[in-house]
């Protein structure tokens, strides 16, 4: 049952992921409005498929608990987007960009994970 | 006229769906703090990023890059409010219903900011 469960939510976040990357390439590609690829590409996919096996299997108020502890999640995600943007402009070193962002969403999310932690148990 | 290839869209429909799965077999198999904090991995946003280097290199990529992670810090902000609707709306209303009209709003909004950023 959990192996049938996992394969169900890992194809889910597959779809997901693969359509939001298909979905900003194509608004870039196709789209006046540049900025609709890049907030394509940002498309929730992993929070909403959390939350779609967390309710189904547990219920709304644990679906709801999830998508509550994702904000945490995403305010990493926010930092790595905005050190990417920042090294971008200042470097226009593309590789260097992308290291020093993933760096920065590592601290950032390590940061937030042990500020949530010590929160929850106090 | 700007054509989008079969090809170039199923490539990186794999690389996205590539990327997400592999994030979340990594949260799961790190564990704990490492697994947890990888739960939460940009994993849609870097593919996308990574996959403009598929047909731009050099200054276009750089410029390609600014105006993708332009829009993804706007989309990173609608992601917030979203998670938080879905957090609400599934106390409120139920999973299947909280999920549906947030997935929507996320939709409608993302349309409307980037028709304001355009208009202006």
């Amino acid at each position: 049952m959990t192996m049938h469960t996992n394969w169900k939510d890992l194809l889910l976040r597959f779809l997901l992921g693969g359509s939001a990357v298909v979905l900003s390439y194509a608004a870039s590609v196709l789209l006046p409005w540049k900025a609709l690829g890049g907030i394509f590409a940002t498309f929730p996919a992993v929070m909403i498929v959390a939350v779609l096996m967390v309710g189904w299997a547990q219920g709304s108020a644990r679906a709801s608990e999830i998508a509550r502890g994702s904000v945490y999640g995403m305010a990493g995600c926010a930092v790595c987007v905005v050190a990417v943007l920042y090294f971008m402009k200042t470097t226009g070193l593309w590789w260097l960009s992308l290291g020093l962002g993933l760096v920065c969403w590592y601290l950032s999310a390590f940061l937030i994970y042990k500020v949530r932690r010590s929160i929850k148990s106090s | 006229m700007v054509r989008l290839s079969l090809a170039a869209l199923l490539l990186r429909f794999l690389f996205g769906g590539g990327a997400v799965v592999l994030a979340s077999v990594l949260s799961k198999k790190l564990g704990g703090s490492v697994g947890g904090i990888f739960a939460a991995f940009p994993a849609v946003y870097l593919a996308a990023l990574v996959a403009i280097r598929l047909d731009h290199t050099g200054n276009e990529l750089v410029a390609r890059s600014i105006s993708l992670s332009q829009g993804a810090l706007i989309g990173m902000g609608i992601n917030i409010l979203c998670a938080a609707a879905v957090g609400y709306l599934c106390a409120k209303r139920g999973w299947k219903r909280g999920l549906s009209l947030s997935i929507g709003g996320w939709f409608a909004v993302s349309l409307g900011v980037s028709y304001l950023l355009f208009s202006i």
